[in-house]
């Protein structure tokens, strides 16, 4: 099977299906479809900050960078009133933020622990005020994108990005897809010595792998899919501004990620969701939310260490 | 640039090296000691800016706000260090961040209930704030002259402190080899709040002297906090003197990129930064 657990296998039978259906009850109202479609691009960010944290052990407080690179790599290459193919961007992107995760990476890598955490923060600080100060991306304002790419391959056109409805398919398949994507990593031959690494770097060094390498392509690898989730963002809400770059939207991935359960990947989707939930609900009954989910954070950290994919294998696994 | 305005710059650039200095030393200094990264130091630097306020327009006097900000940053040291850091001793550096951020989270709340989102400003004291004369159009402010050597004397006491005295003696020892002090029978978690509550206080009181050099806005902590996690990386983390070179640098290269490379001016001490890991990936003085 490609579950790794029963936990894993109940989570993913009850939500997909779920979030299929989720449209129809909610047909009068698109507010809290684009709501549930942010959530599931976010899930697709966390789930790559996730891999690159709970996987291979690489902690970086600059996920966001690449979040960010993907709506304004989207609005340098793309002509501004003319559509251009979905999927044709999205190589595109995930392509250039490949190569920019390379040579970003190359630095970085070269660092550990501490360091990296600081490192990758600056970096992305660096790629931040590039862009609040920079003209031609409208400095803080950012830029709106006025045409909306159609998505049609080999002639047939599934999604219509005007439509909050289409899109959410749209990220539902991408999340399935992203969620897809790394069982399968992680049980190739790559994931296990990427595994091995986490574990322990000396022995896997000792066994003929070079980790650099290793660690490199992963940290390239959850930076394209990152970029990927941006590009989604920017394109839902047709505009892309330096705020997705800044350093609380990796501190608020990381925060999610750990809340869902580190290292799991389908806990992304848990820490996702519960955290924006009461995000959301906080918001509405208090201004001053974050002081509530400062002290939530805070508390989970102290009594909650294997987040919620944690707590739902030990009330459901049986040894 | 002419003479006269290189020479602004550059007083300019070594006060705010010292201003950074001060705040980057208790960032190091804890990471050095107690091995905890602080991401919520920044908020310390805020929390001193505005107490700072809060207390002149309570007092009327600057210097009697800057001794109750101090004080009171100290114990706000203290009660965190029992309460929330004494918990990270065991843990890895994930749930240091984590806990950390959520601390910021928590000072940033405060801060926009008690004091408000407004920008705030406090006067310069009086008795600074006459300005040099340079030449006849240039004249420089006495107040940054004197934030300047204060920041001096500050780093000459932690100077003495650290290498003359007993608790000098002890947080060396304990950067070290912690369980080797804990055999000689001193209580090292007496000493991690010391180290702690000093390091607190020294953002504090960089808040404080520079709450009349700026304004006072929400989010000035996370802008000092980048700002210091880019002096301790080129310096190297846990080292005081790494800490001295790294901030001076990176007040100089950021105060001539401003008036020389205006395009570039934010980016530029990242770009120093990077350079520097290229070549040393630990940073230049690393422990």
């Amino acid at each position: 099977m490609l579950f790794n657990n029963r936990t894993e296998r109940y989570f993913v039978w009850v939500f997909f299906p779920l979030a299929l259906l989720m449209p129809l009850f909610l047909e009068q109202n698109t507010f809290y479809v684009s709501k549930l479609t942010t959530v599931m691009i976010f899930a697709i960010f966390v789930m790559s900050l996730d891999y690159l944290v709970g996987r291979c052990g690489l902690i970086t407080l600059g996920h966001a960078m690449f979040y960010g690179l993907g709506g304004y790599i989207f609005v340098m290459i793309a002509p501004e009133y003319e559509a251009v193919n979905f999927w044709v961007y999205t190589f595109y992107i995930c392509v250039i933020a490949a190569a920019v995760a390379l040579v970003i990476g190359f630095l970085v890598l070269r660092t550990s622990g501490i360091y990296m955490i600081m490192i990758t923060l600056a970096f992305a600080q660096m790629t931040y005020y590039f862009f609040s100060d920079s003209l031609d991306f409208g400095g803080n304002d950012g830029v709106f994108i006025y045409v909306k790419p159609d998505t049609s391959l080999f002639g047939l056109s599934l999604f219509d990005l005007e439509n909050p409805t289409h899109f959410y398919y749209l990220c539902l398949l991408s999340l399935f897809n992203t969620l897809f994507f790394f069982r399968l990593v992680t049980r190739s031959r790559f994931g296990r010595v990427i595994d091995s690494i986490h574990e322990n770097p000396g022995r896997t060094t000792a066994l003929g792998y070079n980790i650099f390498v290793f660690r490199l392509m992963a940290y390239t690898m959850a930076s394209a899919l990152g970029a990927y989730a941006g590009y989604l963002f920017t394109l839902q809400y047709g505009f892309v501004n330096p705020s997705m770059l800044a350093w609380t939207t990796s501190g608020s991935a990381l925060v999610m990620s750990i809340l869902g359960g580190i290292g799991s990947i389908y806990g992304a989707i848990l820490g996702v969701l519960v955290y924006e939930g009461l995000h959301f609900s906080l918001e509405h009954l208090t201004e001053h939310w974050l002081l509530f989910m400062g002290a939530l954070i805070i508390l989970m950290v102290i009594l909650f260490k294997n987040g919620i994919a944690g707590y739902l294998e030990k009330l459901l696994e049986r040894r | 640039m002419t003479t006269s305005l290189f020479f602004v710059q550059l007083i300019n650039g070594l006060q705010y090296g010292l201003l950074l200095f001060l705040i980057a030393s208790g960032l190091t200094l804890v990471f050095g000691v107690m091995g905890i990264l602080n991401l919520a130091h920044g908020s310390m630097y805020m929390v001193g800016a505005y107490l700072a306020w809060y207390f002149v327009q309570q007092t009327g006097s600057f210097t009697l706000s800057a001794v109750i900000s101090a004080i009171i940053a100290l114990l706000i040291g203290i009660v965190v260090e029992r309460t929330l850091i004494q918990r990270l001793y065991r843990r890895n550096h994930l749930d240091q961040v984590l806990l950390t951020i959520g601390m910021i989270f928590v000072f940033n709340a405060l801060q926009s209930i008690l004091w408000g989102n407004d920008p705030l400003g406090v006067q310069v004291p009086d008795a600074m704030s006459a300005a040099i004369p340079l030449t006849d159009v240039v004249e420089y402010p006495v107040y940054r002259l004197f934030v300047a050597l204060l920041c001096v004397a500050i780093a000459a006491i932690m100077y003495y402190m650290i290498n003359r005295t007993r608790l000098g003696m002890l947080i060396r020892a304990g950067e070290s080899n912690r369980e080797m002090v804990e055999c000689l029978g001193i209580d090292i978690s007496r000493l991690y709040t010391i180290v702690f509550a000093i390091g607190v206080m020294l953002a504090a009181v960089a808040g404080v002297i520079a709450a009349p050099m700026s304004s006072i806005v929400p989010g000035m902590g996370e802008h000092v906090l980048i700002a210091c996690f880019v002096v301790v990386v080129i310096g190297g983390m846990g080292s005081i003197k790494g800490a001295l070179i790294g901030a001076l640098l990176v007040g100089l290269v950021d105060t001539f990129a401003s008036v020389l490379l205006p395009q570039l001016s934010s980016m530029m001490i990242y770009i120093l930064m990077a350079f520097i890991l290229l070549i040393k990936p630990q940073g230049l003085f690393s422990s």
